[in-house]
């Protein structure tokens, strides 16, 4: 004979809990795909920024700018770090105008000479020596990307703590939410848990009773909300405004990307649902040691 | 086994429902609590049963003095006290067994060694046949006997009845009597409040009278 649940599973249903936890849960899932997305986009721009320099050659009075760009061709490439040093022909240049000047001709107009440059990552260049050097050339600047750089990492790391902002949030409500139920458990079995204390009942004994019941609705709430995060990210990913759009190229990126990325995007996803769990459980343990400590 | 000295006991403001109670009760004691309704025989067994502490006074259970009585220690000494509730307290949701089997599982047993005892129990007070019913469907008489099995289950120390016979005929009442004597034969101190008085007549022993709050032994 398997003995009774000593709390009834329908004294104070946990259903809004499991409901307003697995909407909590969604919400965190969403905050840790736009953490994920933000670091994922930011490592790609910076990689990409890093590799590369530009030296500008601008058109300066009384020099030939061929004999200049080719001169700041030749002293960036003997330089120490260096791996490719590549001139941009004047089209390439015109084209880089052309969200600003448009397609006409620019055939006349001083129309700077760009350089591109790739560095060794492994051994960098001394990028202050590097500039000295090509003050030497008439007209010819050093663009190490640097200001662009810190501007993205500003920003990201701003969107980051935003991020982390809403987790923080979202798991103090979660908390808050928690107790609430627990005592609304705790006062809906009063009579129960009074006549356990008559009967000998420690409080870790009558704890045990209900957190069992926390523990599950922490778990269920989790799982239904990583799996409607994922489900979004997959609508975003196939209906989120063209196979172009940032949105949902980075929502693919999140569902189906190389299997080390996946892990960690999975893994982080998948904390959701312990995270809940481990918050239903110890808050709803906590509170009621605690309540039940004042209940004689 | 109890010692209560100028116990005293108010529920907030109000006037004090018991004013100076002494007594002492020794192991092996049987002792009948008496008194016109709303003496305060309910809330002496309250304090008794740890329910309730007293406003002013000593009482010790157990050698223990409860005023200085931390919470994490209440369990260990009620677990020594079976108690015979007037409202019955069962738990509408477990089954008549469930109920009698709670102070045993609540002390950690496992349901297999409990089993006989539970059974051989609700036999004895004419239940086996309820055993997997609920409280709700049971008589006010089954139901009085579900409590008292529970409060023996564990075979207390001490056990504090209030109006244990009030809702069963007189031949059970007897049967009832007769189970307590025997338990108190066995050892187990008896503090039964009642307002039995063929119950207490039968059973020839010293009563306790509450009345306006203070007590007198008869």
């Amino acid at each position: 004979m398997r003995p009774g649940a000593i709390i009834p599973a329908t004294a104070a249903s946990l259903t809004s809990l499991t409901v307003t936890m697995a909407v909590m849960c969604y919400l965190a899932c969403l905050a840790i795909g736009a953490l994920i997305l933000v670091d994922r986009a930011v490592t790609s721009w910076t990689s990409g920024l890093s590799r590369e320099m530009t030296v500008q050659v601008r058109v300066v009075r009384d020099a030939d700018i061929a004999q200049e760009v080719e001169k700041a061709r030749a002293v960036t490439a003997a330089f120490p770090g260096i791996i490719e040093v590549d001139i941009l022909d004047e089209k390439a240049g015109e084209k880089l105008l052309e969200p600003w000047l448009g397609t006409r001709s620019l055939a006349g107009l001083p129309v700077p000479r760009l350089i591109r440059v790739v560095t060794d990552t492994e051994n960098p260049p001394d990028v202050t020596a590097l500039g000295q050097a090509l003050s030497q050339v008439k007209g010819a600047t050093l663009d190490t990307h640097q200001k662009w750089e810190s501007e993205l990492t500003r920003m990201a790391r701003a969107l980051s703590a935003v991020s982390y902002a809403i987790l923080l949030l979202i798991s103090v409500s979660a908390i808050a939410i928690v107790i609430f139920a627990t005592r609304a458990v705790l006062q809906a079995n009063r009579h129960i848990v009074d006549l356990l204390h008559l009967v000998g009942a420690r409080d870790s004994y009558i704890a045990r009773q209900i957190d069992g019941r926390f523990l599950r609705t922490g778990l269920l709430s989790g799982f239904i909300g990583v799996g409607l995060g994922l489900f979004t990210f997959l609508l975003l990913g196939l209906f989120g405004g063209g196979s172009e759009s940032g949105v949902a190229a980075a929502s693919r990126g999140l569902l189906f990307s190389t299997p080390s990325i996946a892990i960690w995007s999975y893994g982080l996803l998948f904390a959701v649902p312990i995270a809940a769990t481990l918050i239903c459980l110890i808050t709803a343990r906590v509170t009621l040691i605690r309540r039940l400590g004042v209940i004689t | 086994m109890l010692r209560l000295e100028n116990v005293g006991l108010k529920y907030g403001d109000g006037p004090e429902i018991l004013r100076d109670v002494s007594f002492s009760v020794r192991p092996g004691d049987f002792y009948f609590l008496t008194g016109p309704s709303g003496a305060g025989k309910s809330s002496l067994l309250k304090l008794l049963f740890l329910a309730l502490r007293p406003t002013r006074g000593k009482l010790h259970i157990f050698g223990e003095d409860v005023g200085g009585l931390s919470h994490s220690k209440l369990p260990a000494i009620r677990r020594r006290i079976g108690v015979v509730f007037q409202e019955f307290r069962l738990l509408d949701h477990l089954s008549t067994y469930d109920n009698v089997a709670l102070p045993l599982r609540v002390a950690g047993r496992a349901e297999s060694s409990y089993r006989l005892d539970v059974m051989d129990l609700l036999d004895w007070v004419g239940l086996a046949h309820k055993s997997s019913d609920l409280p709700p469907v049971l008589s006010g008489g089954e139901k009085q006997r579900a409590a008292i099995a529970r409060a023996v289950i564990a075979k207390p120390q001490l056990l504090l009845a209030d109006e244990p016979t009030g809702n069963v005929d007189p031949l059970l009442a007897k049967r009832l009597l007769h189970l307590f004597l025997e338990l108190n034969r066995l050892g187990t101190t008896m503090l039964i409040a009642t307002h039995d008085k063929g119950l207490v007549r039968q059973a020839e022993r010293p009563v306790l009278h509450l009345e306006q709050g203070a007590l007198n032994l008869q």
